[in-house]
């Protein structure tokens, strides 16, 4: 191994240090849960006001429960922009799916284009595609593996309930949205084992 | 100043403020982040708050690493980050051991 690569590595593992504690699964997880929810019971409101709440708490959570643990890291401008990226792709997309699907559920004209008309009965395969390729775009730009896994899971539900298998869009949501929060809760469960909690010693570094 | 020079006739000087392991691992980190807190390099370096704090006080006092104190919820929060001379030293660093292996011939196991 080169020193360069050597240095790469020590970046990167310090990197992924950062996912190890599983809230963002779980957020993701419950971000799924919360539109599955949204779609079974037609309480459209709970995903905008979930987004709200949840990226408060996932701040809070971090700071209350992880920053103790691996401490406070401010990685470089360009793992900082792919952190930002995360967060807008996942946001936007989520967003965009719930309006394509009520758009299309709600639109009852027998005479509409079409492409709109072949889009309302494919729409579980569309909302597969951006779905699924937003986890996986997610996954490239922050470096984050675990979301190409999540994307190619919520892909194929989701691509399953199209071809006809026995369940619909939110049955799809609210089984993969509580598999990835599982995972969270159990990758945050031996995070906490793993690592102790410290306090910062001020006067030590006097 | 300790920095690694190499002399024409004279042995290869090497910085042995950042050879030491535990500081070079510390000054690695530093090299590829922006800046990091205590428990972040305790935790990265398997080091003790002490063993810590003790390297980074050398570090601070060559002007490889600068100590940004600052409070977080009214609570004293300390950041360390790599100066641009401890950059440059660490850069100095690399190119010196990267020569002095590249010039050991290579043997055959036996």
């Amino acid at each position: 191994m080169t020193p360069r690569t050597l240095l790469r590595d020590i970046e990167r593992k310090a990197w992924l240090q950062t996912f190890e504690h599983g809230l963002w699964d779980i957020a993701i997880g419950l971000l799924w849960l919360s539109i599955g929810v949204s779609i079974l019971t037609g309480y459209v409101w709970m995903t905008p006001i979930w987004v709200a709440v949840a990226l408060p708490s996932l701040q809070q959570s971090m700071r209350r429960l992880i920053v103790p643990r691996i401490g406070h890291v401010a990685f470089r401008k360009r793992r900082q922009r792919s952190t930002a990226r995360i967060t807008a792709i996942l946001t936007v997309t989520a967003l965009l799916g719930v309006v394509f699907f009520f758009l299309t559920s709600w639109s009852t004209q027998a005479n509409a284009p079409r492409a709109i008309l072949w889009l309302r009965s494919h729409m579980l395969a569309v909302i597969a595609l951006i779905w699924g390729g937003a986890l996986a775009i997610a996954g490239w730009a922050a470096d984050f593996p675990r979301l190409f896994l999540y994307g190619a899971v919520l892909f194929g539900v989701l691509l399953g309930a199209d071809l006809g298998l026995p369940y619909d869009m939110g049955e799809s949501l609210l089984g993969v949205g509580a598999l990835i929060t599982a995972v969270g809760l159990i990758l945050l469960l031996r995070f906490h084992r793993r690592y102790p909690a410290h306090e910062q010693e001020e006067d030590a570094d006097a | 100043m300790r920095r690694t020079r190499e002399s024409s006739d004279g042995p290869i000087e090497i910085d042995r403020l950042i050879h030491e392991p535990a500081r070079l691992l510390i000054v690695a980190h530093l090299y590829v982040i922006e800046s990091a807190d205590y428990v972040f390099l305790m935790q990265r370096a398997g080091l003790t708050w002490g063993n810590l704090s003790s390297h980074l006080t050398k570090l601070e006092g060559a002007g490889y690493v600068e100590l940004i104190k600052e409070f977080v919820e009214r609570k004293p929060h300390t950041m360390v980050r790599l100066t641009d001379e401890g950059r440059g030293a660490f850069d100095a660093y690399r190119r010196q051991m990267k020569a002095l292996f590249e010039d050991l011939p290579v043997e055959g196991g036996d």
